[in-house]
């Protein structure tokens, strides 16, 4: 603990450092793939009888309760209000299960936009060319969409990556808690602080730089697909 | 063990489920810190003596922030609080302290090169931090008030979520003391000597250091078996032990009842 370098300190630092950001990796892994199903579920449910029945009421209402409070709100809300009824959730699952709930009311909405990006003319233009509607999901809404959309699911990933910071508020030992353990014991703050934001960065920097070789790869996968309508419509014809 | 008549308390649930839920703010060193990824410390060691009592109860230990240690005891989130809290007469209202484990009279701390600060009544007219919601803070504005009836110039006061924010602060030059108990201030000046000095003199009133249970009759055996494993604790010598291998000196706790909080 009383080492003389910062370098001994930071080899006294990375394995604490390091489990921490395995937590937070995780956390964050499973609240993007969660998030998304939510979100694409909710859409789903929104959409019903062209959004104007009382599913697409109930999906707005959530959206907006959980877009408008605070993820800090509805962690401490998901983790004390079950156990004063003597229901005990172990803190991860809560962890997961707020930032979940959280992000799939962010996703609904980026999905919301990318659908609507979609010209009307363009469904109708494949429908007049014998497409099934399977078809016109498949080869004309999915691809547009999935591209509108990437940038935006990107930055929403790494906002969770972030966000998951606060989750040591219900006893999730990840890595921002990790690096206010190490300073309440040898109360070195900058350089602690710095290192636990090093790894922040190098985290979401990997996010960035798998989403946009992802992204790259939908670009190419466009000509593809434009492909795949020639052939439909010659095979049509 | 337990007579038909005797219906099963929350100790007795304990016993046969050979588990109890505790919570610890691990950011309090040297009561109770993350030393390799366990929590360690002067309160762990204190709990795991105590603890050998209740033959084969594992502990669950949440680590989680102080202001989410009161609340997470009373919705029973925990069964029973081990981190060091501050005896003051609101919570003394609402929830059971254990007998003291520690001294926890507040004192002040500068840096080190402030050679203008020699005594507590010097930081009249000076911006001094401390955690906010803790007992040390009240102590701190009871001085401060104390100070200024004496007709000295105001004591600005800044409140932390944590205490490690206000020593950042210290040593940055934005404030000029932290209020602390003396008892983790030890600790602060030998970690980092190069840095900040004790000014050694308290304010404030005598406090303590007790944990914490809920106020009901189910909680109550549960309080008492702590009360009594820190009074046998002193009475053995295994306390003051404790005390020198964690703080480095002793301190003077009564451990035969509660004190009543001044504070």
């Amino acid at each position: 603990m009383n080492a003389d370098t910062f370098a001994d300190r930071l080899a006294a630092y990375l394995p604490v450092l390091l489990h921490g950001a395995g937590m937070t990796l995780i956390v964050a892994a499973l609240a993007i793939v969660a998030g998304f199903a939510l979100g694409a579920a909710l859409l789903g449910l929104s959409l019903h009888r062209q959004g104007r029945g009382p599913l697409a009421r109930a999906v707005a209402l959530y959206v907006s309760f959980f877009r408008g409070t605070p993820l800090l709100v509805q962690l401490l809300m998901l983790f004390y209000l079950p156990s004063a009824f003597g229901v005990d959730l172990p803190p991860l699952l809560v962890a997961v299960l707020a930032m979940s709930l959280n992000s799939g009311a962010f996703q609904s909405e980026i999905l919301r936009a990318g659908l609507a990006a979609v010209p009307k003319g363009q469904i109708e233009a494949a429908a007049i060319f014998g497409l099934s509607p399977q078809q016109v999901f498949r080869y004309v809404q999915l691809p547009q969409v999935a591209r509108a959309v990437w940038p935006a699911l990107v930055s929403e990933a790494i906002d969770v990556v972030k966000n998951s910071s606060i989750v040591s508020v219900i006893a999730v030992a990840e890595l921002a808690r990790g690096g206010r353990q190490i300073v309440a014991a040898n109360f070195r703050p900058l350089e602690v602080y710095l290192t636990v934001g090093a790894t922040y960065l190098l985290m979401t920097g990997a996010i960035f730089a798998l989403g946009a070789w992802l992204g790259k790869r939908m670009g190419q996968g466009r000509r593809a697909s434009a492909a795949v309508m020639n052939r439909i419509a010659i095979n049509k014809t | 063990m337990a007579g038909a008549a005797h219906s099963a308390d929350l100790l007795d649930t304990i016993k046969s489920k050979k588990e109890i839920v505790v919570g610890t703010e691990a950011q309090f060193a040297p009561f109770e810190f993350v030393q390799d990824g366990k929590i360690v410390g002067y309160g762990p060691d204190l709990m795991n003596l105590i603890l050998a009592d209740a033959p084969g109860v594992k502990v669950k230990q949440f680590d989680v922030p102080f202001q989410g240690i009161l609340p997470g005891l009373a919705t029973k989130r925990f069964d029973f609080v081990v981190t060091s809290v501050t005896m003051t007469k609101d919570r003394a209202a609402k929830f059971a302290f254990t007998v003291p484990i520690a001294d926890a009279t507040t004192a002040l701390v500068k840096r080190k090169d402030d050679a203008a600060l020699t005594d507590p009544a010097g930081i009249a007219g000076k911006v001094v931090g401390s955690q906010a919601g803790s007992a040390q803070l009240k102590a701190l504005q009871d001085y401060a008030k104390k100070l200024q009836a004496e007709g000295k110039p105001a004591v600005t006061i800044r409140e932390y979520v944590s205490f490690d924010e206000a020593y950042a602060d210290l040593a940055a030059g934005r404030l000029s003391a932290v209020a602390q108990s003396l008892a983790n201030l030890a600790t602060l000046v030998k970690t980092r000597s190069d840095v900040y000095a004790v000014i050694d003199q308290p304010i404030g009133p005598k406090t303590y250091f007790g944990w914490v249970g809920r106020k009901d009759a189910d909680s109550a055996s549960l309080v008492k078996f702590f009360s009594d494993g820190i009074a046998r604790a002193a009475k053995s010598g295994q306390l003051q032990a404790l005390q020198t291998k964690w703080f480095g000196f002793t301190m003077d706790v009564p451990t035969d009842s509660v004190p009543a909080p001044e504070l």
